[in-house]
């Protein structure tokens, strides 16, 4: 499940809800990103997206992460709007029978938000405002699964 | 009528994030509605055409110079940055 929204979240919720969904399931695996204030600089984060294209896109990647791993159930919960330093951003959740696909789907999971979720961030501080652009470090992370390799067999 | 929508640092180069258009009958491919939404501002017509830049025609990626002339909306996309 993927959900979009603007209100804040609760990790902590938000994990024992998908946990107690997921009868059979041996492990859960779950990250939680927050704003950083890259050393106090930045107050804000405003993100942008693109209502009805965005959802689209990131309902494709969890689709991709399922087609991947033996994973039972995944969720992803990203937010936009105006964000303050500490704030909760993304939330990613992937359940499965083994620890090591939950892992690496939530892994995979994060790595393709960064590059291909339809999000636009602009850091916002004394210093006015800027848009900041993926980093060659973030393709490179994403690169990492277009290894063979990392096809997990159960 | 048109919509077209310009995402993240294009809505600074084009002073607007979205602009309801009716485009004549000469723009028919996505290079001419480039030049179309930037005459007067080059900035627009350069940032628009960057290779970075992807455009969304009714909410699907369009990969080559397609036709717009039957569209509703169109996105220009700048690099994303979710996470």
């Amino acid at each position: 499940m993927i959900r979009v929204q603007q209100e804040p979240f609760d990790a902590g919720e938000e994990l024992a809800l998908f946990t107690r969904r997921k009868d059979g399931a041996g492990a859960v695996v779950s990250f939680v990103g927050l704003v950083r204030s890259e050393s106090g600089e930045v107050s804000e984060l405003w993100l942008q997206h693109y209502p009805g294209f965005t959802e689209r896109v990131l309902t494709a990647i969890l689709a991709d992460a399922r087609r991947r791993f033996d994973i039972a159930d995944a969720l992803v919960i990203h937010r936009y709007g105006t964000l303050r330093a500490g704030d909760p951003i993304v939330f990613v959740a992937a359940a499965a029978r083994h620890r090591r696909p939950a892992f690496e789907a939530a892994d995979f999971l994060m790595d393709r938000l960064k590059t291909d979720a339809p999000f636009w961030k602009q850091e916002r501080g004394d210093f006015g405002q800027r848009w900041i652009e993926p980093r060659a470090f973030d393709h490179e992370d994403a690169q990492r699964w277009d290894s063979e390799s990392h096809h997990v067999a159960d | 009528m048109v919509r077209v929508l310009f995402f993240g640092r294009l809505g600074d180069v084009a002073g607007v994030s979205k602009i309801d258009v009716d485009l004549t009958a000469e723009v028919t491919s996505l290079d001419l509605l480039r030049s179309w939404l930037g005459r007067g501002n080059p900035a627009l017509v350069e940032a628009l055409a960057h290779p970075s830049v992807k455009v969304a025609v009714d909410g699907t990626l369009v990969h080559a110079d397609e036709g717009v002339s039957n569209a509703s909306e169109i996105a220009f996309l700048p690099p994303v940055s979710g996470g």
